[in-house]
């Protein structure tokens, strides 16, 4: 079996546990009776933290830009799904708006990016989320301000109402695998070349006839177009929404995960998700629930697993695990050549 | 490897927390541990310890003694969804918190549903609004305080105008407009209306605002730290009407931080550890005693929900969440059966909550209690 193959068995095997996991199979005749609730919700957020993440890493990972604004376009997408649902429009309507809206704001966002680097776009794009939160909280005639807009309906899809814990999990899976595919496809399009091409060196990239313009601007457009559609997801999922996930500090914990999961890598966004999503969830489990554990903070240990994973880790999971297998699978590999996902000096 | 130890990991985080005792109960509480609300989520963390501790060492609640789960909400709505999710799924009597009021308005959907009564530490005056039967509350909504507020401007500053400062969060906000509401409503004027950010350390612009607007009294609605740095400006800028507030204002935490400044503030105190009532006073000595600092009104709060929970369970009989929120609709715990309540207090059925209330000055450098609102139904 080539590692190709391998690959896409893992993958699918991936899918099916995914999908059949959280759900009660005992009507099937299996013994397996589901996930809580509250396990599967967890899941839920965890697809769309991943998808926002997604986003985040096409336009560091991939395209070599900075974003510190993902939090922005989350809100935006889930704003307006809200606004869009309460008055009534169905939800296929938002979803898609909630993308576009995000997509041209991301266009807009993206010309700073044509003049300043690094750090400097990093401001930028700070400025830019706490303008957003700053709309959010004070257009009150709009968003509701601090009191947030409630009873954000779930929607009926083909006849299903997603309203169900486990429904709206499937729902959001399936999204996350769409999207997920298309992310894939744009990055074995010309484009995603194109965009590496912008990572690795700009100005042979140009000379070479990639337009830096255009494809900084479509980096920057997609991976917010993809924030825009996990606040799609995000609002019908709470059903409430208030200014503060939208705020400074959840945008930073996006580009956290894509650099713990693996920046430019395509599984990094997820496990990245899972690091910020459920592996906090599970040792606040195991704090709120072991009176032995009560005295400890569950955020400290979580910080400390978090540094100590970047100290020897840099290139994140993903890199942790190639470093790991990588000469195994590559026996005859040069042993002084560069190891794949190795940062370069 | 590293696949099997990471899932071996969880999967072990996973079993480890489903050890459960039989002769105890647990609460679990989604409250702000972390965050912005973090000061306010210890205090309810450490009063509603207390009142556990207590109500164990006599016996419990029906013969069961009570073990308290704290999960923390991390001051996000979508957090404290999950975690009020979780709570649900281990079918508990009751659920306590969480205290900011966009996450209690992310959750009280799921406790109705659940029909499982949710003791809130909220105060915005829409959650009693929303139609939940399963929602009560721990101190007056701003719907409740506000008219008391306004009347006492009218009746007892009698101000035909005022300045309103108050504080742009959930909290502030949902007070200012319902003040706003009440003033309109007795013919007041408003002739300021100065919104001031959290943790906002510099006051002067505002004050110069309120001073422009020569108002016949201010009404200040932020949080202790932010009252204590306005009234410090505002002494320093000569501000000679009369500084109102509402709780906030009136607290020890303010007048430890804006000393002499804080001397002739008045306003309206629904609880208060000054309060000269002597349960009142002695649960400040025994927070004070066991945990080294003076109680605010959200210590206070998390207290009173354990023996709004025994009250109700003895009324009912049984340790039965839907009949818990039944017998706790209507209920009135009077202190001399349950002496933790500290004040006599009714719940009507949308969960709000009456009881006597108190206007207050501050003399001196202590809370003086000037009169004593009665409950709005007798």
């Amino acid at each position: 079996m080539t590692m190709k193959t391998l690959g896409s068995v893992l993958l699918t095997a991936i899918l099916a546990v995914l999908i059949l996991a959280p759900a009660d199979l005992t009507g099937l005749g299996l013994p397996w009776g589901g996930f809580r609730r509250s396990d599967i919700d967890v899941l839920t957020l965890w697809l769309i933290t991943a998808i926002a993440a997604m986003g985040v890493n096409l336009i560091v990972g991939y395209a070599g830009q900075e974003t510190l604004a993902q939090a922005a376009f989350l809100g935006i997408g889930a704003y307006l799904t809200a606004l869009m649902t309460k008055a009534g429009y169905p939800f296929v309507a938002a979803f898609l708006a909630s993308g576009l809206l995000s997509f041209v704001v991301g266009i807009l966002l993206g010309f700073p990016a044509l003049r300043v680097q690094k750090h400097y776009l990093a401001f930028v794009t700070l400025a830019f989320t706490v303008f957003a939160w700053l709309v959010f909280r004070n257009e009150e005639w709009l968003t509701g301000g601090v009191t947030g807009i409630q009873n954000i309906p779930r929607p009926t899809l083909f006849g299903f109402r997603s309203k169900p814990a486990l429904v709206y999990y499937w729902f959001a899976l399936a999204m996350t695998v769409a999207l997920a595919l298309v992310m894939a496809w744009i990055l074995r399009s010309p484009w995603g070349r194109a965009f590496t091409a912008l990572r690795e060196n700009a100005i042979r990239a140009e000379s070479l006839g990639v337009d830096v313009r255009t494809y900084t601007l479509l980096a920057f457009a997609i991976g917010s177009a993809y924030g825009g559609l996990a606040g799609a997801l995000y609002a019908p999922f709470v059903e409430f929404i208030d200014p503060s996930p939208f705020a400074l500090g959840p945008s930073l914990l996006f580009l956290l995960m894509v650099v713990v999961g693996g920046m430019g890598t395509q599984a990094g966004p997820f496990i990245g998700a899972a690091v910020a999503v459920l592996l906090q969830n599970r040792l606040e489990i195991l704090q709120s629930s072991n009176p032995a554990f009560a005295h400890l903070s569950y955020l400290l240990v979580y910080a400390i697993l978090v540094m100590v994973l970047m100290a020897f880790c840099p290139t994140g999971i993903v890199g942790l695990w190639q470093r790991i297998t990588a000469p195994r699978r590559r026996p005859h590999a040069d042993d002084k050549g560069p190891i794949l996902g190795q940062v370069k000096s | 490897m590293l696949r099997t130890v990471s899932f071996a990991l969880v999967a072990g985080l996973g079993l480890a927390t489903s050890a459960m005792a039989q002769d105890t109960i647990k609460i679990p509480n989604i409250i702000e541990l972390s965050g912005a609300g973090a000061t306010v989520g210890t205090n309810w963390k450490n009063g509603s310890s207390m009142a556990v501790d207590e109500i164990n060492a006599a016996g419990g609640i029906l013969g069961k003694k009570i073990e308290m789960v704290f999960i923390d909400s991390a001051s996000d709505p979508g957090k404290a969804r999950v975690g009020i999710q979780r709570a649900l799924d281990d079918t508990p009597i009751a659920i306590f918190g969480p205290i900011y009021s966009g996450s209690v308005s992310a959750t009280l959907k799921l406790t109705e549903e659940a029909q499982v009564p949710q003791i809130i530490g909220g105060e915005a005056a829409n959650l009693t609004a929303q139609g939940s039967k399963y929602i009560f509350r721990t101190s007056f909504g701003q719907n409740v305080s506000m008219p008391k507020i306004a009347n006492y401007l009218r009746d007892g500053v009698k101000a035909k105008t005022v300045a309103v400062v108050y504080v742009n969060n959930d909290f502030g906000k949902g007070g200012r407009n319902a003040i706003i509401k009440e003033l309109e409503a007795r013919q007041i004027k408003v002739v300021a209306d100065v919104s001031t950010e959290a943790g906002q350390a510099d006051f002067a612009a505002d004050v110069v605002k309120v001073k422009g607007a020569n108002a016949d009294a201010v009404f200040v609605y932020t949080n202790e730290e932010e009252s204590a740095r306005f009234l410090i400006e505002a002494r320093k800028q000569g501000i000679d009407k009369p500084l109102i507030g509402e709780t906030t204002l009136l607290g020890q935490k303010v007048i430890d931080l804006a000393k002499d400044a804080a001397n002739g503030a008045k306003g309206h105190v629904g609880l208060t550890v000054d309060a000269a009532i002597p349960a009142v006073q002695e649960f400040g000595r025994k927070f004070q005693a066991k945990y080294n600092y003076k109680s605010d009104h959200n210590g206070m709060k998390g207290y009173i929900a354990p023996y709004m929970i025994k009250a109700a369970a003895e009324k009912a009989g049984k340790l039965d969440a839907k009949a818990i929120a039944d017998a706790l609709r209507g209920l009135t715990i009077t202190p001399d059966k349950t002496p933790g309540i500290l004040i006599e207090a009714t719940w009507d059925e949308t969960g709000e909550i009456d009881r006597i209330s108190f206007l207050a000055e501050i003399k001196d450098g202590k809370q003086i209690i000037t009169e004593t609102l009665p409950k709005l139904k007798k």
